[in-house]
């Protein structure tokens, strides 16, 4: 952080724990108005998503006829452009996809986008077939919805575009390329139909949850619908901790496996993390790249700027740390000292989140409740 | 929340004198619902490690608090008798029978040096029997303790659970059994009492056990992939149809069924609500309760600020009514109508057929917590 000489760092960074420390138990505090968080409501849900789910859309499309146009002549050039395309739309999807709410869960449509983790490893057993078998349906661009969902997301163009034996036949005139050619466009149509519907659906789900009232059943006050972005920063912490980087960690050094990261093909499994970050961090500040404005999101409710400043260092402390390892976990679990540079890259992602628990959580009144912190 | 009336409050523990708060408005205010002459009765707790068994009315006007020497969880209601069974939450030591219309303290249960109590008890119909989910945590054990209401609450009897860590138990409509929900999970007063140490190897159940011999008549598991799924709360049905919800031990994102309905006899059969509602369950149901009708169940999720409604006779979800931090849940005498209580004091009157909640319109009900667990005693 250039704004902060090393110092004043330290002790902001010291700080955090003395103010978690030193909270008021919620019930001795003043509650915060309900009014209070509508605006932060109509920030993030009405100012700020909007424009990045467009963003999303317009990514796919491209992807999507970036594919169809190295597809009508296929080269490496073209290949190369596709997988530039492709990490276009994995960058602002991975913004996107820990806001989980609404149209983004609504039929299962982000596991359809990206179907991960993969537990059973059913994609890979899947494709297996689907390259022995090559059924019609996976070129067909509507039909190819009603598949596996393993088989019409980003994972599956991933091993299409990515992967060292698959991508190279892409470049053949045979059945395998044509084939591949085909599946791949009807992924990216796939992909470019669900990000448009996320569009078309985001709008009457964020008014639902802005006129949140009595007379709602779904958001009874405006404290209760933000209670929802505060969960979603929170438990986009705890997968990027115990999903995205623990399964790669497995149970200790030895057990350590690239291949259980998200998106291990592509390379660009720490990639993910970081727009993930970028994703999180605009539900606390408020604004996300060109969008928004820095502190209207949940910061906004909270009324100590020391705590507000130890938060974003602690949190740019983070981002700094994963600006330091490469973007893929192949590459860093290669490395003599990468696993133990993942492993502590995993802790601070873990401190973070207690920040968000006790500060965050705590400061906002948004935190846990009698009965949902009970465990019986 | 304001909780100023506590702050002289200090229980002694087990075997010491209980303070039985001032009961002045104790049914003093009249039932303003025609509907409803109920009164209702959870576990509670104010803002400062003191808690209470507390009774309201329809309108959500407490009528009483009975302090607790630590946090309750369920109540067991003695048929046709004015006896209230509260067990503390695990792992508990104390138990205490309460007068249901003033919380006076009428006799104690003291848990053996080797058990704990799991917060949830139930009486045989002709509430002669207590009976109790404990922890045999030196075996890793379920055990369902017996103690005689007519003998000065003596405990006579225990029974295996047939599983780790019994929870929530019902007697079944032929009253000659009952059915508990083994969570599976393993935990042990030395590790806090509450940390689950077998996350890796647990195996909930249903099981069902003749109430005089303990001997085990139907047992049920969900598939070894869901052994993760803690069955931990359960209620039965008239017809004997059984509604249990889940808690899930595993990760945020897995897909997994939370709640369950079970014919002895069969399998367990998962359902699950629509992917949006299925979210914001959280992976955890705090607990369940039928309709008047049996028809329909209420499943509240408080991690999501959520009560679901579930269809018997489809065996599918019906609706969801948000809830913050609701938790508690009671059916009235009108099918598809349940009254809710939250942590944060709040307490509902819900319509699962038409979608509909009411906010309880006294303001004395927001001065505790309500805890997991709410009864309904006809008055």
């Amino acid at each position: 952080m250039p704004f902060l000489c090393h110092t004043r760092k330290a002790a902001l960074l010291g700080a955090t724990a003395l103010l978690t420390v030193g909270l008021a138990p919620p019930g001795a505090r003043a509650d915060i108005p309900d009014e209070n968080y509508r605006p932060v409501l109509e920030h993030l849900l009405g100012v700020v998503m909007p424009p990045k789910l467009d963003a999303l859309h317009d990514a796919t499309d491209n992807l999507s006829e970036g594919i169809d146009d190295f597809c009508a002549e296929p080269d490496q050039d073209g290949l190369d452009e596709v997988r530039e395309d492709f990490h276009a739309a994995m960058d602002i999807w991975q913004e996107i996809q820990p806001w989980r709410m609404g149209p983004l869960i609504a039929d299962g449509r982000d596991q359809h986008i990206e179907y991960w983790p993969d537990k059973h490893g059913t994609a890979t057993r899947q494709f297996r077939k689907l390259m022995f078998d090559k059924p019609a349906i996976y070129t067909d661009r509507e039909k190819i919805a009603e598949t596996s969902a393993a088989l019409q997301g980003f994972p599956a163009l991933e091993q299409v575009l990515f992967d060292d034996k698959l991508s190279p036949k892409l470049l053949d005139d045979d059945e395998d390329g044509v084939f591949l050619c085909g599946y791949g466009g009807a992924i990216g149509a796939n992909l470019e139909r669900m990000t448009g519907e996320l569009v078309d659906e985001w709008p009457a789900f964020a008014q639902g949850m802005m006129e949140a009232g009595p007379d709602s059943m779904d958001y009874p006050d405006a404290k209760f619908a933000a209670t929802d972005l505060y969960r979603a920063l929170h438990e986009g912490l705890l997968i990027i901790v115990s999903q995205k980087l623990g399964r790669p960690l497995g149970d200790g050094p030895k057990d350590g496996k690239a291949s259980r990261a998200e998106s291990p093909t592509s390379k660009r499994s720490l990639r993910n993390i970081a727009h993930n970050l970028t994703g999180l961090f605009a539900i606390y500040d408020g604004k996300w790249g060109d969008t928004g404005e820095e502190g209207k999101g949940l910061s906004a409710l909270i009324d100590s700027s020391l705590l507000d400043r130890s938060f974003r260092l602690n949190w740019q402390t983070m981002v700094d740390a994963l600006d330091t390892l490469p973007p893929s976990i192949v590459e860093l679990l290669d490395q003599p000292d990468g696993y133990q540079k993942l492993a502590d890259f995993a802790g601070q992602v873990s401190f973070v989140n207690t920040l968000v628990e006790g500060d965050v959580g705590g400061t906002t009144q948004l935190g846990g409740g009698f009965n949902a912190l009970d465990g019986d | 929340m304001k909780h100023q009336r506590r702050e002289f409050l200090k229980l002694m523990g087990v075997g010491g004198a209980f303070t039985l708060l001032p009961i002045s408005i104790a049914r003093a205010a009249a039932p303003t619902s025609i509907e409803d002459r109920a009164h209702y009765i959870s576990a509670s707790a104010g803002d400062h490690d003191d808690f209470y068994v507390s009774a309201f009315n329809a309108n959500g006007k407490i009528l009483f608090e009975q302090a607790l020497p630590g946090r309750g969880h369920d109540l067991g209601l003695r048929p046709n008798h004015v006896d209230v069974a509260a067990v503390e939450r695990r792992p508990g030591l104390y138990g205490l029978i309460l007068d249901r219309h003033s919380g006076e303290i009428r006799a104690k249960l003291h848990c053996p040096e080797d058990r704990r109590f799991y917060g949830h008890a139930v009486y045989s119909n002709d509430g002669r029997f207590l009976y109790v989910t404990e922890n045999d945590f030196d075996h890793a054990r379920g055990v369902v303790s017996v103690w005689d209401a007519e003998d000065g609450y003596r405990r006579i009897a225990e029974f295996d659970s047939f599983g780790t860590g019994p929870h929530e138990l019902h007697l079944m409509p032929d009253g000659k059994s009952l059915v508990i929900a083994n969570g599976g999970l393993h935990t042990h007063p030395d590790f806090d009492g509450r940390t689950a140490l077998n996350i890796d190897s647990m195996e909930p159940n249903l099981s069902i056990i003749d109430r005089h011999t303990g001997k085990l008549i139907h047992q049920a598991a969900l598939k070894a992939d869901w052994h993760q799924l803690s069955i931990r709360h359960l209620d039965v049905a008239s017809n004997g149809t059984i509604a249990a919800g889940f808690q899930y031990q595993g990760e945020l994102t897995d897909q997994v069924p939370l709640v369950g309905l079970w014919q002895p006899g069969s399998e367990i059969r998962p359902i699950e609500a629509p992917d949006n509602v299925q979210l914001r369950m959280r992976q955890y149901c705090g607990s369940v309760r039928f309709d008047a009708s049996g028809q329909v169940f209420g499943i509240s999720c408080p991690r999501g600020g959520l009560i679901t409604f579930w269809d018997v006779k489809t065996s599918g979800f019906l609706t969801h009514i948000a809830a913050p931090d609701g938790c508690g849940l009671a059916a009235t005498d009108v099918a598809g109508q349940f009254v809710g209580t939250s942590g944060l004091g709040n307490g509902w009157r819900m319509d699962a057929i038409r979608r509909k909640r009411v906010e309880l319109p006294d303001d004395s009900l927001k001065s505790l917590h309500w805890d997991n667990h709410l009864r309904r005693i006809s008055v």
